[in-house]
């Protein structure tokens, strides 16, 4: 692993989205794969639902696509040598209707996470529509295993310590989070996924990259504050709220490795204790 | 346990932030939409001031186009806080006399009818003419019922409720003032008697029977919170005042989800096929 190359450009792209609207949004992603290509990033990643918008209800079906899809294929050809991380309904071979993160490499679509917690409360409604992914596994990014995740993943913290345990340095989490406004210097919303993002990176001693999307659907909106997290819990950047932006940042996945040394939390973690007793 | 001392507390916004994205949410509608601006109606409150507020620092004030749309018996200090809040914003406005359509109707068709009747009638004539303003301008109507009158049905269905896009449909009134201070709008308008001057010496806390602090702070409790309401009695708060409040929550709540459609298909508008909007 060590030999791997450790650096990596992370690129953010903290986009709005047409609801419903696959064509347009596929333009859009080829703009932003543009931009990316001329920072040079090496994985550029999109929010959740990126192809389609969000809030789709009962347009889901008619925006799904199966993961060796055209679409699909011509952003990764669009994308050459960068990888590419985004969001679409997929359709899998039975039928059924994913939340997907698709990852985009070597001008293929190579590998699909399907959204594992699909939340069904408050304003989200995810589970009349959608099917729950069952498989968690490692994303084969150039630089090294990372683990990709999709917004609701991260509230079960068990997910991001199995890819952690796994040999994940780098938590990626697509997010299509709505916004909510307290009292408080950024979104109520905000301070919450920084809190979790940020506990994650600490408990789990790896990156974690959030990419979240902006504007509004249904009177819903999106503020975006995309941000980077290093090993350890310390958040280092984040993309301005409610406007589209691309964050562009460094990291070297060896900060895990190093970090790990001297705080071995993941090396020491016991499969051998009992209880509580079940109550039943 | 949220004790009745921090409840006001509670609903303190970040109001610059609150501003942004109220301001971003009107700008998004209105460019979706392919529209060159928003109508409102401005009636010398806080809530059409607000909303007239928002919308200038969306789109500049040449986008936002108010209308003055007095009754004959409407208050001259409503009217010159309209004059005022639109010369402070510095947008276009226009100022209609809604008094001989209003008339026409019951002086021909019902000479009887009561002041209820007759406020909703105005309520509803401003309605007409601001959605044909906007068709005759290109915009959009912008709605300016908070959240306070949305919970508790104070508003004329089809009237002062009806709208294009509302921004302040998720601020309580007690939110409302805070943003309006935050945007440096007139003293005069925050601080008035909150009225809907459909006659003489009407004020919405004498409507309601309570005040719009208790409100916005057992509704908070009860709404948004999901407590019961003998526990909100129990922090301390008026007894006939919270059950005053949780009956009309529930007798308007008709006015909230305007289309009632018989579904007989099983593919029925809103119901079965829930198409989103935007």
């Amino acid at each position: 692993m060590a030999e791997a190359p450790s650096i990596l450009r992370i690129g953010l792209a903290q986009i709005d989205c047409a609801l419903g609207d696959v064509a347009a949004n596929a333009e859009r992603h080829l703009a932003w794969i543009e931009r990316a290509r001329e920072e040079k990033v090496d994985l550029l990643v999109f929010p959740e639902l990126s192809l389609t918008g969000y809030r789709l209800l009962h347009l889901t079906s008619r925006v799904a696509l199966p993961a060796d899809s055209p679409v699909l294929a011509r952003l990764a050809e669009a994308a050459g040598p960068m990888a590419v991380v985004l969001g679409f309904v997929e359709e899998d071979r039975r039928g059924i209707l994913h939340n997907s993160a698709a990852l985009l490499q070597h001008g293929s679509p190579v590998w699909v996470h399907r959204k594992l917690y699909l939340p069904t409360y408050g304003i989200f409604q995810e589970e009349r529509f959608l099917g729950a992914g069952k498989r968690l596994a490692l994303a084969p990014l150039p630089s090294g295993n990372a683990g990709l995740l999709v917004c609701e993943d991260l509230w079960y913290p068990d997910l991001a310590r199995r890819l952690a345990t796994a040999g994940a340095r780098l938590i990626v989490v697509i997010s299509a989070g709505p916004g909510r406004v307290g009292s408080g210097q950024l979104p109520a919303s905000q301070e919450n996924w920084e809190l979790l993002t940020r506990s994650t990176a600490l408990v789990n001693t790896c990156w974690v990259a959030y990419c979240n999307r902006v504007g509004w659907e249904e009177g819903s909106f999106y503020p975006g504050g995309s941000h980077i997290v290093r090993p350890g819990g310390e958040l280092t950047e984040r993309a301005p709220l409610l406007e589209e932006h691309l964050l562009v940042t460094e990291i070297d996945l060896r900060d895990a490795d190093r970090l790990r040394w001297s705080l071995p939390l993941l090396a020491d973690i016991r499969d051998d204790i009992e209880g509580p007793d079940d109550p039943a | 346990m949220i004790r009745r001392e921090q409840v006001a507390a509670r609903l303190e916004l970040n109001a610059e932030l609150a501003s942004a994205v109220l301001t971003s949410f009107i700008r998004d509608a209105v460019e979706t939409s392919r529209t060159d601006g928003v109508v409102i109606g401005l009636s010398g409150g806080v809530d059409s001031s607000l909303a007239a507020a928002l919308a200038v620092r969306a789109l500049g004030p040449e986008r936002v186009h108010g209308f003055l749309l007095p009754y004959r018996t409407s208050s001259p200090e409503s009217v010159a806080d309209a004059h005022a809040v639109a010369g402070h914003l510095g947008v276009p406005h226009r100022e209609i006399d809604i008094s001989p359509m209003v008339d026409a109707y019951f002086e021909t068709a019902e000479p009887d009818a009561d002041p209820g009747r007759r406020g909703n009638k105005m309520a509803r004539e401003r309605m007409t003419i601001l959605f044909d303003q906007a068709k005759k301008l290109g915009c959009l109507v912008l709605g300016t019922s908070n959240k306070t009158e949305i919970l508790l049905g104070y508003s004329t269905v089809f009237g002062d409720n009806a709208s294009s896009l509302n921004p302040l449909g998720d601020l309580y009134k007690c939110q409302v003032w805070q943003l309006s201070r935050h945007l440096g709008l007139p003293g005069q308008v925050i601080d008035k008697k909150p009225s809907a001057d459909l006659w003489p010496g009407q004020t919405d806390e004498g409507d309601l029977g309570f005040s719009y602090a208790t409100a916005d702070e057992v509704l908070h409790l009860l709404f948004d919170l999901g407590l019961l309401p003998h526990e909100v009695v129990a922090r301390g708060y008026d007894e006939a005042a919270v059950e005053r409040i949780v009956r009309l929550e529930k007798q308007f709540r008709f006015k909230r989800r305007l289309m009632l459609i018989a579904r007989l298909s099983g593919s029925a508008v809103n119901l079965d096929q829930e198409i989103p909007r935007d």
